[in-house]
């Protein structure tokens, strides 16, 4: 490992990343674009729901207006750092694998990746925390913003983990998309998963603990710590996995 | 010896592409490898360079290996600056010794004035040539190249051979690979690559 090559790796991430522009714009109005959506739709009647995570199985009352906007932002915070995760493993595939030819540690270029995507994790965070705080008031800002990087650390894994198994640009958005629309956007929706006749299946899922994690965050006074500590253990698992194959693909085989 | 490769055996399924390959390069030597279009060529390269895994069989280089792909593989979004530094990074070249060859190798052949211009907004033969300066970059003791004069006009042509010489003088074995050879009296040696073994 060599410390050089992984800032070096990590700076022209960065350029390459923010020279994309329709990049940098999707990540400013997306976020914009969904919660004023909700602003403008959502009904404000007052509703109880329960939060499975928590040990007191309590009901907390909130408008939906309040849950729908905390609930798509950690949609859109999963769903944005998967496709920036996915984008940074796949695009330059290729390019990537001739750095390895060239001398580079198969895990330096995912290191100078990891790095760039844990910058990408905080800053869609921060801004979509609070961007929401601007529309809803959050209990406790700065675990609901851990809570939202919670989600975009487990997204952005599984994102790395389909960017190095698959090839296709069309497949890898696919996979995304049907995984973040149907378990974050969703399963994962407090109001839904308060009614699901089956709830068992919707706890294993990747949004689940961090959906919690933030959800707590941003309307009680409970601990989340918890919520937090599972997430942490499915994203590193994804991590896990995702190292594995990209290390598999890239290395040079001799 | 610079490169021995023995025995080397690739299939893909049923289709037997490479069978009980072998050949050695000695330093100094040119080599070239002719071929029809899917006969192997590229296959035998990628697997001398360790993309690909080999079904049997055994390779060994000594010394810094320089590798032309066919394809240009660059970053899309970086300059021709940038991927100097980046490759130099990745070849462990000090910052003043990769100047002061990114630059000679951006005067010889001729493209130092798109130095600071990202890869997408770069000709087909521009980019070829960056994508073989990179091969050059460390001073290689074996260079492998793969159909690397596709896109050169006559001028950058001429430069690629005088340079190739240059580089013979200095102790480089190099292995050309094309699927159409006019020259043949610049090579050593030339094999042609037929039904996966070599003639």
């Amino acid at each position: 490992m060599n410390a050089k090559r992984i800032t070096t790796g990590l700076s022209m991430i960065l350029k390459m990343l923010f020279r994309r522009r329709i990049i940098i714009i999707s990540l400013v109005v997306i976020p914009v674009l969904f919660l004023t959506i909700v602003e403008l739709t959502a009904p404000t009647r007052t509703i109880p729901f329960r939060l499975a995570s928590l040990d007191i199985r309590t009901f907390i009352r909130e408008s939906l207006k309040e849950i729908a906007l905390v609930f798509f932002a950690v949609t859109s915070s999963g769903f944005l750092v998967s496709l920036l995760a996915l984008n940074l493993i796949q695009v330059e595939n290729d390019v990537n694998r001739r750095l390895v030819i060239c001398g580079y540690n198969p895990f330096e270029i995912l290191i100078s990746n990891l790095l760039a995507l844990s910058l990408l994790i905080i800053a869609i965070a921060v801004y979509i925390g609070l961007l929401v705080s601007w529309f809803v008031p959050i209990n406790n800002l700065l675990m609901f913003i851990l809570g939202l990087a919670l989600i975009g650390f487990v997204y952005g894994c599984y994102g790395l983990a389909i960017g190095s198994l698959i090839k296709g640009k069309m497949e890898g958005v696919f996979l995304i998309v049907m995984l973040a629309n149907i378990d974050s956007g969703w399963l994962q929706n407090p109001m839904y998963y308060a009614e699901a006749h089956n709830n068992v299946i919707i706890r294993y899922l990747p949004a689940y603990f961090p959906s919690q994690s933030a959800v707590i965050a941003a309307f009680t006074d409970y601990s989340g710590a918890m919520a937090r500590f599972y997430g942490i253990l499915y994203g590193s698992g994804f991590l896990i996995l995702s190292m594995f194959i990209f290390y598999n693909k890239m290395r040079i085989k001799k | 010896m610079i490169l021995k490769v023995e025995n080397i055996a690739k299939s893909f399924g049923r289709n037997k592409v490479l069978n009980n390959v072998s050949f050695e390069m000695d330093a100094a030597s040119l080599y070239g490898i002719v071929g029809e279009n899917g006969s192997g060529k590229s296959t035998l390269l990628k697997i001398i360079v360790g993309e690909w895994k080999h079904d049997h069989g055994t390779i060994s280089v000594s010394g810094a290996l320089g590798y032309c792909p066919q394809n240009t593989l660059l970053f899309s979004q970086l300059t021709v600056d940038e991927h100097f530094r980046y490759f130099a990074a990745a070849y462990g070249i000090e910052k003043a010794e990769s100047t002061d060859r990114s630059e000679s190798l951006m005067d010889y052949f001729n493209f130092r004035k798109y130095r600071k211009e990202k890869i997408a907004h770069l000709s087909g033969g521009t980019q070829q040539k960056l994508n073989l300066a990179i091969a050059l970059l460390h001073r290689p003791k074996l260079l492998i190249l793969d159909e690397p004069y596709s896109g050169f006009d006559w001028d950058t042509y001429s430069r690629f051979w005088d340079y190739t010489n240059q580089l013979r003088s200095e102790g480089c074995a190099i292995l050309v690979v094309t699927h159409l050879l006019t020259e043949k009296e610049r090579f050593d040696r030339i094999f042609n690559l037929e039904q996966g073994e070599l003639t």
